[in-house]
């Protein structure tokens, strides 16, 4: 038995009770278990469009996925690789049993300019396939530099391609309302942050340390789960555990970012595929996108408190858990 | 002070040198420097690859008493080789402020346990030599190793020191022990690796005091 499920329908599973999943994965339920959605063989096969669009052709089209995928690839601390089967005149879409990448014209779909969906076996819970289309309706380029007036394929390819993965999306990201409605990104720094650049931006060609602490954590290369750390804890406000509050572990020394959400109703949260070090930890509302964009709407996530740090330095061990540590915040 | 007025007497028929061949063990306590070890602004990337700053950091290695350790052997009158151990139990300390989105600042602490290893060479200056005092320049370096809370993780290094400073003799004998006296010094403390967010050298004050015995 077969089901098809859209990728941000199944981003909402990942709400569960297991604070050590770590990251926003998918996830099927498969007989009353939660079963996380990953490839379970690579190379990960797949094919391309061989139709392309005004200002991309079927070869630039297949350049820049390719890029994109071999930026996945070239994560040392992860073990997923893909191969591409070769080009295709399938659409993206069909449970054809091909994982496809294509363009689909879709204008209904005003503000997607792409979408990850899957095919898994409901009985076992293994990813057969997985199709992302690009929205021929919005303007396409594959312009080294970019295009001020067109959205740039290589950038969307790699967001889709961690969902394609089994990614779900980061909430490290800025943004600000628009007076026409939707949001603004005034900066991100994960790939897998739910809302593109403005047309003509190329800065998501490159992986951040949350995409690469995601992927790590889903595919660990070997040996890696014993070099990387993680790192865990409690947000509670009044007394009782936060759900949904978005934790950041900063590294000092790099600069870096990774982040992840209390994901039960203790407030429990982790955050794993780090390297050792010291960090030091904020606790945040999600006001930054759209929640359903992260949990089922139907969860309530308390967005009503104060941006809070904790109060000691925090070690994230090599190949252990920080152990736990507790935030406490307050309402605004 | 009360330990130098008591035994000056004893020191006066004896010069504040040593013969070659003498050891020397001393134990005693420093102030080491607070230190800074780095800052660093948390970014995100704007679509221009621009950056925008969510916060800012400032690291440091705060002030803190350590153990010390030395055995020394001299090589000549002047010139003596030390072998030298340190224990101290710094706070790592990283100031948070200039949140976008009006983050209360706070000072994040963790308390480091380090443990230092290594030799030397100490040079006696003849020139400015009296019975009972004997000035001092000594540098070295060795082996750094810091331990963060709960050992969850180590982080090595090394370091190098250079000062100087005055032994004073409190007693002379005739038996096995053929002096006592105690030994001030001042010195930079240069650390390299070990906890620190910017490569590179990371400099520190160090005054101390211990008592010696001399064999």
């Amino acid at each position: 038995m077969r089901r098809r499920c859209l990728a941000l329908l199944a981003a909402l599973v990942v709400a569960q009770a297991d604070p050590a999943l770590a990251y926003l994965k998918f996830g099927v339920t498969v007989g009353g278990r939660q079963v996380t959605l990953k490839w379970s063989q690579t190379p990960v096969r797949y094919f391309v469009t061989n139709v392309g669009v005004p200002g991309v052709t079927a070869d630039d089209f297949q350049a820049a996925v390719g890029r994109a995928f071999a930026t996945w690839h070239a994560v040392a601390t992860a073990s997923i690789s893909y191969q591409l089967a070769g080009a295709t005149n399938a659409v993206p879409g069909r449970d054809d049993g091909l994982s496809t990448l294509g363009f689909l014209s879709r204008p209904d779909l005003d503000r997607v300019l792409a979408s990850t969906s899957f095919l898994v076996d409901a009985s076992t819970g293994a990813l057969l396939e997985s199709d992302i289309f690009f929205n021929s309706a919005m303007p396409w380029s594959v312009s080294p530099g970019g295009d001020a007036s067109r959205f740039d394929v290589e950038s969307i390819a790699l967001h889709e391609i961690g969902h394609f993965s089994g990614l779900g999306h980061s909430a490290l990201g800025e943004t600000e309302l628009r007076a026409g409605g939707g949001r603004v990104v005034l900066s991100s720094e994960a790939v897998m942050f739910p809302i593109a650049f403005t047309p003509g931006s190329t800065a998501g060609r490159r992986l951040k340390a949350d995409d690469i602490a995601g992927i790590s954590d889903l595919y660990p290369a070997d040996g890696d789960a014993s070099t990387l750390g993680t790192l865990s804890g409690r947000v509670t406000k009044n007394g009782s555990g936060v759900f949904g509050a978005h934790v950041v572990a900063f590294d000092p020394a790099t600069g870096s970012l990774v982040a992840n959400f209390t994901l039960n109703a203790n407030g429990q949260f982790s955050i794993g595929g780090l390297s050792p070090g010291p960090r030091i930890v904020r606790v945040e509302p999600l006001d930054d996108a759209d929640i359903d964009s992260f949990f089922d709407p139907e969860r309530q996530i308390d967005l009503d408190f104060r941006v809070a740090f904790a109060d000691r330095v925090v070690i994230v061990p090599r190949g252990g858990d920080s152990g736990e540590i507790a935030i406490a915040i307050v309402a605004k | 002070m009360l330990c130098v007025a008591l035994s000056a007497r004893d020191a006066r028929a004896q010069p504040a040198g040593a013969a070659p061949g003498r050891l020397e063990v001393s134990g005693g306590g420093s102030w080491i420097g607070r230190t800074s070890i780095g800052a660093a602004d948390a970014n995100e990337t704007t679509p221009s690859n621009g950056s925008l700053r969510l916060f800012t950091t400032s690291s440091d290695l705060a002030a803190a008493p350590a153990l010390d350790v030395r055995i020394g052997v001299r090589l000549l009158r002047t010139i003596a080789v030390v072998a030298e151990a340190g224990y101290s139990r710094p706070d790592l300390r990283v100031a948070v402020s200039g949140d976008t989105e009006n983050g209360a600042p706070v000072t994040a602490v963790e308390k480091i346990q380090q443990y230092t290893i290594g030799a030397g060479v100490v040079w006696y200056v003849p020139a400015v030599r009296s019975a009972r005092l004997a000035p001092f320049v000594e540098g070295g370096g060795g082996y750094l190793r810091q331990l963060h809370e709960r050992a969850l993780l180590v982080q090595a290094g090394r370091y190098y020191d250079i000062g100087g400073g005055v032994t004073y003799l409190l007693s002379t004998r005739t038996g096995w022990m053929k002096a006592t006296g105690v030994r001030v010094d001042a010195r930079a403390v240069v650390r390299i690796d070990g906890v620190a967010f910017t490569s590179g050298s990371h400099t520190a004050p160090s005054v101390g005091a211990s008592f010696f015995a001399r064999f």
